[in-house]
């Protein structure tokens, strides 16, 4: 007979404000099985476990139940405790009294009997639980790092420091990411590239990264310590290893004008055949194959010729026959890599809001309404105007220049409802920015609330305001129109409670908010995780554990959690790079038992479970001439569809048996 | 009918989508009818036809299967 120990919680008065912790306590001592019952203020502290194992020990009690909160907050805590008093720590059960009881039941007699219930229940099923011994599966040190912008790149760095081999999957042509995009960094006003190029080429030359650029992940199978992941590697038609980066084709590509590039936010082009920026890593070209003349021209090998005419000929080819060490190769084709990893590290990023929604600032029409990325770009000085700061429409210095905040954040109609975080602060710098180039303009900036929390953000905002000239104007941007060749602004300045209105303005930059990217949801389908109602992805908890996502051995840093500067996306990549750093301190991991088990002295092979399992983990087996399904315990994910499916009741899934859930169906409704 | 009938419903959740939301239910203080007793299970997937017999013939007013 079993010997069931029954310990309530009173969480405070989380659980004790609703639910009669006593009643409960008293009552369960008269369901069957139960020996020993009790309650403790806090079953999760020092002193509320010392109970638990002192009345383990000093009842010979074989089994546990906790009426507590959810089982996903305390479960493992328990495990170790009924553990530490010499139990398996299966022999386990948890009553969820808090989340399921208290927290959403108004009356308090109702409260005690559903948790008297749930005590019932989990009496019930704990008492045909069988102890259970984890699995042991190896783990693959190597990590993959999707993303190469500064968050990527400093998780990999880490990780690759500690010794680890990385494999780093960027889907662009060079690594870099947003912040390579940028002039300056606030509050520092450092050079956004100085700073970052010796990352990218520290990536690029650790012995233990490989960097795979131009490249995505296509599909992710397996399980923490034990991924599988198949990596496209699209065609570049210049090959890596030969290329030396002399960049001469690039120059007599005849196309070399005429696409705009990406990289530049479309504001200055690019060839065919490129490198999106100067100090790109790779500095290997890629050929774009939606623009390329050679690869749009038909194949002559593929086309058919009619007798008496000359075969066509590709067209152009000009890259290849000035590349001087033969690297350009037309005929490559996109490969498909397999790999194995341990962990797998998401730092995907954000995009930019696309103010073309808001008509009111001329719906992306206007060609002195510009984004704050734009201005990044031009006030570059490898940007598209070297750096000077002019006027899109006819390239003449701006003398009034106007910056509006919030173009998409705080926004529920338009845009999004939460705060950006970088907008405040990047458009203090662009204004400092503007100063220092022209020192004669007029500077204004409208805002809804200035939000510059972070170490030295409010001075740096002060001085954009009294060292150097932006004049902040509270309130909304109502409209934008072309007048004279200048722009009327209209706005409210709320402080004053007046409306304004401002001509002769010459440029506007709307700091645009930061976005999820468009393919969040696919990336995180593909990875099976989840994002939140934005498209960020969603971390295990928000507070304790930031970096980490619900599928275990994957880790997430930077904006692709949710928006953030760039000490915070370092912060957490970093943050990450210690998580798999732990993970990867294990020769050996063990594996959750609770996974299916065939009987093959029940099993009738009719092959049901074979054809529901939804890991492919049943196979059938043949010994001395009697077939039976058998499951392979490191690919099961304990779903239990198997033990549903299995008419003979031969399929079984560990802890949740057929038993155990019948049992405690039963103790609800009868005992 | 009886004002304010009380029942015993069995709910078999999915232990993730479900029976976290039940939990997220919980820690948002949503209060709803205490007529509810969630089983957690692995998945819908582990949901036997059985268990809903089961807790019909047992005496349940209604099963409810969420996943």
């Amino acid at each position: 007979m079993a010997r069931v120990g029954v310990f309530i919680c009173h969480c405070g008065a989380n659980i004790a404000g609703k639910v009669d912790v006593e009643a409960v306590s008293e009552a369960a001592i008269n369901i069957p099985g139960v020996v020993y019952s009790s309650h403790q203020k806090y079953s999760c502290s020092e002193a509320g476990q010392k109970v638990i194992i002192d009345a383990i020990k000093e009842n010979r009690l074989d089994r546990v139940v906790i009426g507590s909160c959810s089982p996903k907050m305390h479960e493992n805590t328990f495990r170790k405790t009924v553990q530490q008093a010499g139990l398996n720590s299966y022999m386990l059960e948890i009553a969820n009294l808090r989340e399921h009881v208290s927290w959403v039941t108004a009356d308090k007699d109702e409260a005690t009997k559903k948790a008297m219930d749930l005590v019932k229940a989990a009496v019930g099923k704990v008492s045909f639980a069988k102890p259970l011994t984890p699995g042991q599966v190896p783990v693959e040190k190597r990590a993959l790092v999707i993303g190469g912008g500064i968050a990527g790149i400093q998780a990999a760095l880490d990780i690759a420091d500690m010794g680890y081999e990385v494999v780093m999957v960027e889907r662009e042509p060079s690594i870099g990411g947003r912040m390579a995009q940028l002039d300056k960094t606030f509050p520092t006003l450092d050079c956004s590239a100085c700073i970052l190029s010796p990352r990218m080429v520290d990536v690029a030359q650790h012995p233990n990264i490989r960097l795979l650029t131009y490249s995505e992940v296509e599909n992710v199978n397996g399980y923490v310590g034990n991924f599988n992941v198949i990596i496209r590697k699209k065609a570049r038609f210049v090959d890596e290893r030969i290329c030396t980066g002399c960049l001469e084709c690039m120059g007599k590509c005849p196309l070399k004008k005429k696409i705009p590039n990406e990289f530049e936010n479309g504001r200055a082009p690019r060839g065919a055949i490129y490198v999106p920026f100067a100090q790109a890593v790779p500095k290997v070209p890629v050929i774009d194959k939606e623009y390329c003349r050679y690869l749009l021209s038909p194949d002559p090998d593929k086309v058919e010729v009619k007798e008496g005419e000359k075969k066509p000929k590709r067209k152009c080819g000009v890259c290849a026959k000035v590349c001087t060490q033969g690297a350009v190769d037309f005929n490559q084709q996109d490969e498909l890599i397999s790999e194995k990893f341990g962990a797998i590290v998401l730092a995907t990023g954000f995009n930019l809001f696309d103010h073309s929604k808001y008509g009111e600032y001329g719906a992306g029409k206007i060609p002195d309404v510009i984004t704050a990325l734009d201005f990044e770009r031009i006030v570059n000085s490898s940007g598209p105007t070297e750096g000077k700061i002019v006027r899109p429409s006819n390239g003449e210095k701006p003398k009034r220049v106007v910056f509006i905040q919030c173009v998409g954040s705080r926004d529920e109609a338009k845009g999004v409802p939460y705060c950006s975080r970088i907008c405040c602060m990047y458009t203090a710098k662009q204004a400092i920015l503007v100063r220092e180039k022209l020192p004669d303009a007029e500077i204004y900036v409208f805002y809804m609330d200035i939000r510059a929390a972070g170490k030295g953000y409010e001075e740096f905002v002060l001085r954009a305001q009294r060292e150097y000239g932006a004049n902040y104007v509270r309130g909304r941007v109502s409209r934008i129109y072309e007048s004279n060749g200048h722009m009327v602004l209209k706005a409210a300045d709320t402080l004053v409670g007046m409306p304004v209105e401002m001509d002769d303005v010459d440029l506007v930059v709307l700091a645009t908010g930061s976005i999820a990217r468009e393919d969040s949801v696919e990336l995180a389908n593909t990875i099976g995780i989840t994002t939140d109602n934005h498209g960020f992805i969603s971390e295990v908890h928000p507070k304790l554990r930031p970096v980490e996502v619900p599928r275990e051995g994957v880790f997430a840093c930077g904006a692709c959690l949710s928006p953030r500067d760039i000490p915070d996306a370092v912060a957490t990549a970093g943050a990450v790079a210690a998580k798999v750093g732990v993970l990867f301190s294990n020769d050996i991991l063990m594996s959750d038992p609770m996974v299916a088990e065939i009987d093959p002295l029940k099993c009738a092979a009719c092959g049901a479970c074979v054809s529901v399992c939804p890991y492919s983990a049943i196979t059938m087996e043949e010994f001395r001439g009697k077939k039976f399904a058998k499951v392979n315990e490191a690919m099961c994910q304990g779903c239990g569809t198997c033990s549903a499916a299995c008419r003979p009741g031969a399929a079984q899934l560990k802890g949740q048996t057929d038993e155990q859930i019948l049992r405690s169906i039963e103790a609800v409704l009868q005992w | 009918m009886v004002e304010n009938p009380k029942f015993k419903i069995i709910g078999f959740f999915c232990n993730w989508c479900s029976y976290a939301g039940a939990d997220l239910a919980g820690n948002l203080r949503l209060t709803y009818p205490a007529d509810l007793r969630i089983a957690r299970i692995p998945c819908t997937g582990r949901m036997d036809p059985l268990f809903a017999l089961k807790a019909l013939l047992e005496g349940a007013d209604g099963v409810m299967v969420s996943g």
